[in-house]
């Protein structure tokens, strides 16, 4: 049987009260021409319309060999393999579990038991968090961070009940915990559909469709703006913002094109590692130099650019110029202001804080690897870490392979299989992995032994 | 319905007849001494072949709300038990098909069904407990909850039930209600076949191995290596070779000698998908085995496992379930479209044939 033949398989998790049944019965009663089966294991009012509802025990078992990385789900095997038999009736499955449950043992049944795996495949893990509450469990409880870590999507649920500025520090918290994770705010569960099924979602190349920095290096600026400017006197103003200060590096003849944004970058890392030099409204940016704008007055504040001769300035900055209005002006001596258009702007990954054991580590390299190399690194990796890595995800450059192999895992299991052929495409190596307490350094210098 | 012919039968399967049921057919057997032959669907249809011809003599529809899980034919032909997703135990009549009670275990599926050898009990597996019958289908014993779902039953003597579920195996005494003996394994038993005088007691567990025990010794060992979990085993009427499952391959495990251990498993490769069922012939070293890919082969083993085939045909879909007739002169395959297919067997030497018809 082919893989896309399969029957595609959403787990759907999160807490008690986060809202699951009323997803399940939005899913389950909206016209998507889908005979869908429902297997879960709590007891519930739901439309079973057009789908199955199943009720299972919830029953785990680890491998005689003791690693509890290799658990399966008994009753999803015995209903699974049940339903197969009657596959040409059912288009899609969905999976709910307990509120307390841990996905891993579900996610690895897809894994471990061959006869569901020929079958099915695991489409996505969705996962629904109660904005209300789920910050006091995330400190509290490792099921919900593992709930987190191992979604490809979560809903924020009950968004109503939350303020804009809670929301906001929520997300960026769990964006934290899991890079990889597409998140979507709701109230009452009301999410369009084809946001929790068929995500595809261990296809790499859709998720950074989706959000093209994913894999990217992170950066203590958010941030950067090039204006093509002739020579003479600018302002820099800037308006009243989240932060009564941002850091800031200005470069002359900064150039446009992707490869020289990101060497501005780097050479602004550099720079950003060094003590900022503070400045006062009225003073002039020096060049090639970390200051940190004071912005502490309310209303428009000021600083001076002077560009010597014409030329692309390049301006890195801590926070992105919409959230204080910056814009660069020239006054001419009769006082009329015209505003220099931006020549280039980009957005990049912001650095953060790590706050929870969960979170995730990204690694993208160009080149090649050796395979075996790769395996017996891997290997030692996931026999070592594998507990604490939850979710892996990536592609990956074999040395004489004319296709990217695509691999994806939880826990110790994984699968790696050719994808599409490189082509004229640099062959490159994108790595993804979500867990706890992960040592971002060494995980990076191991994989970076595998390349040849 | 089927979209492939089954192509000619080779070596000794010959034809017979073919018929077909409504949905994936799981279950199948003889009964009335191979006059009748029973198959039953997933959907919960039930249906009565004449052994010889293939004509319909019967049939019910949905027996089972929900779908059927199993069924078992009493050693005595006249009576089978069926079961399924609706909690129900169902005794009927062979020769019409005829409910004769229904027995309602609760919410549960009733996953497994056996009649005990000398058919005074039908044991049933629900959830994690089991319940014995008898033949009237009524309660004569019932166990303790099991520490998870039951995952098979196998009845060792006449009053011995043997029951395996993560983590054991439990022999139980039904008739004085006491528990003979646990055989404790961490990990997930998912299948379990005993050796005809009750010794051997071998399990097909979810982490790719067969482990089995000798009861009178004590002794356990476990056979790993293998791509799949070994689903399907089958032990000769003799106790001496165990065919099992668990890729394209099937692998037979001798018991003469010190065997198991430490020997080298016979390895037939017929196959192109892994084993879907497996049984041996009721007399002789001949185990019949059938495939995902709808190919059926009988293969003729030495004492060592190993051995060659006489005889294969394709049954067009992955093969569900298989079963010899009484006389083994007949073998059934059923597969996943509902195709029923019966061939004649002909045996070519007498010194094979000994103990045949």
């Amino acid at each position: 049987m082919s893989i896309n033949e399969r029957v595609p398989v959403t787990i759907l998790t999160g807490f008690l009260g986060s809202g699951k049944t009323t997803l399940l019965n939005r899913i389950l009663s909206e016209e998507h021409g889908k005979r869908i089966a429902v297997i879960e294991n709590e007891y519930g009012e739901v439309g079973i319309d057009q789908g199955l509802v199943i009720n299972a025990d919830e029953e785990v078992f680890e491998m005689s060999n003791g690693c509890i990385c290799c658990t399966v789900r008994g009753d999803l095997i015995r209903v699974l393999g049940n339903l197969m038999k009657r596959r040409d009736k059912f288009d899609y499955v969905l999976v709910e579990t307990t509120g307390l449950a841990d996905p891993g043992p579900v996610a690895q049944t897809f894994f471990m038991d061959e006869e569901i795996s020929s079958e099915f495949i695991l489409d996505g893990i969705v996962t629904l968090v109660d904005a209300a509450h789920i910050d006091q469990q995330l400190g509290r409880s490792d099921e919900s961070s593992e709930q987190v870590a191992f979604a490809d999507v979560l809903v924020l649920n009950k968004t109503d009940l939350v303020s804009d500025e809670a929301l906001n520090s929520l997300e960026s918290r769990l964006r934290d915990m899991n890079r990889m994770t597409r998140i979507i705010r709701a109230e009452n569960a009301q999410v369009p559909i084809n946001t929790v099924l068929n995500l595809s979602a261990f296809d790499l190349d859709q998720i950074l469709k989706r959000r093209p920095t994913f894999l990217e290096p992170e950066y203590p600026f958010e941030w950067s703006g090039v204006y093509d400017v002739e020579s003479g006197k600018y302002e820099l103003t800037l308006e009243d913002g989240p932060d009564p200060e941002m850091s800031l590096v200005a470069f002359a003849n900064q150039g446009v094109s992707e490869q020289e944004l990101k060497e501005g970058a780097e050479a602004s890392v550099r720079l950003y590692a060094e003590k900022a030099k503070n400045l006062e409204p009225g003073n002039t940016i020096p060049y090639d130099e970390h200051v940190s704008l004071k912005l502490e007055e309310k209303g428009t504040k000021s600083f001076i650019l002077v560009v010597e001769r014409s030329s692309k300035v390049g301006l890195f900055t801590q926070h992105t110029a919409e959230e204080f209005e910056m814009k660069v002006l020239k006054v001419d001596d009769k006082k009329n202001i015209r505003e220099i258009p931006l020549k280039k702007e980009r957005n990049w990954v912001a650095e953060h804080e790590h706050d929870d054991e969960v979170g995730s580590i990204a690694i993208e390299r160009f080149g090649d690897v050796d395979p075996e190399k790769l395996n017996t690194w891997m290997g030692r990796l996931l026999s070592e870490k594998g507990v604490d890595i939850f979710r892996t995800k990536g592609f990956i450059s074999y040395s004489g392979n004319p296709r990217r192999i695509v691999f994806q895992g939880v826990h110790m299991l994984f699968t790696a299989q050719p994808d599409k052929e490189w082509g004229n495409e640099p062959r490159r190596n994108q790595l993804v992995f979500i867990g706890r307490n992960l040592n971002e350094k060494e995980m990076q210098e191991g994989f970076d032994k595998c390349l040849i | 319905m089927p979209d492939i012919e089954p192509f000619n039968p080779r070596g000794m399967f010959h034809e017979g007849w073919s018929a077909e049921v409504e949905d994936y057919a799981i279950v199948c057997g003889w009964a009335l001494g191979g006059k009748l032959f029973i198959v039953g669907d997933v959907a919960g249809g039930v249906y009565g072949f004449e052994g010889d011809t293939g004509k319909i003599v019967w049939e019910k529809n949905e027996a089972h709300s929900g779908g059927l899980l199993a069924m078992s034919i009493h050693p005595n032909g006249n009576i089978f038990a069926t079961s399924g997703q609706d909690g129900i135990v169902r005794i009927c009549n062979c020769n019409n098909g005829e409910k004769i009670k229904d027995i309602k275990l609760g919410k549960c599926w009733v996953e497994h069904l056996s009649w005990s050898n000398d058919g005074s009990f039908l044991a049933a597996a629900f959830s994690k407990k089991v319940y014995v019958l008898n033949q009237e289908g009524n309660e004569n014993w019932v166990s303790e909850e099991h520490p998870s779902t039951v995952s098979a039953i196998s009845w060792s003597n006449k009053n011995e039930l043997a029951t395996a579920c993560y983590g054991q195996v439990t022999f139980f005494d039904v008739a004085n209600n006491k528990t003979n003996q646990k055989l404790k394994w961490q990990g997930s038993l998912v299948s379990m076949k005993l050796s005809p005088d009750g010794d051997i007691v071998a399990c097909g567990s979810q982490d790719n191995s067969v482990h089995f025990w000798r009861r009178s010794t004590g002794q356990d060992a476990e056979m790993t290596g293998y791509p799949a979990k070994p689903s399907h085993l089958s032990f000769d009427e003799t106790g001496m070779l165990l065919a099992t499952s668990g890729s394209e391959r099937i692998t037979v495990w001798s018991f003469s000698g010190n065997g198991p251990q430490g020997t080298i498993p016979g390895e037939l490769c017929h196959h192109t998908e892994p084993v879907s069922s497996l049984a041996f012939s009721n007399k002789g070293l001949l185990v019949a085995s059938g495939s995902r890919d709808g190919s059926v082969v009988a293969s003729f083993l030495k004492k060592d496992g190993n051995g060659d085939p006489v005889g294969a045909a394709f049954a067009g879909d992955l093969v569900g379930d298989i079963a010899w007739r009484p006389d083994d002169c007949a073998l059934a395959a059923v597969n996943a479209k509902g195709v029923v297919t019966v061939w004649n067997f002909k045996v070519r030497t007498t010194s094979i044939s000994k103990g045949f018809k």
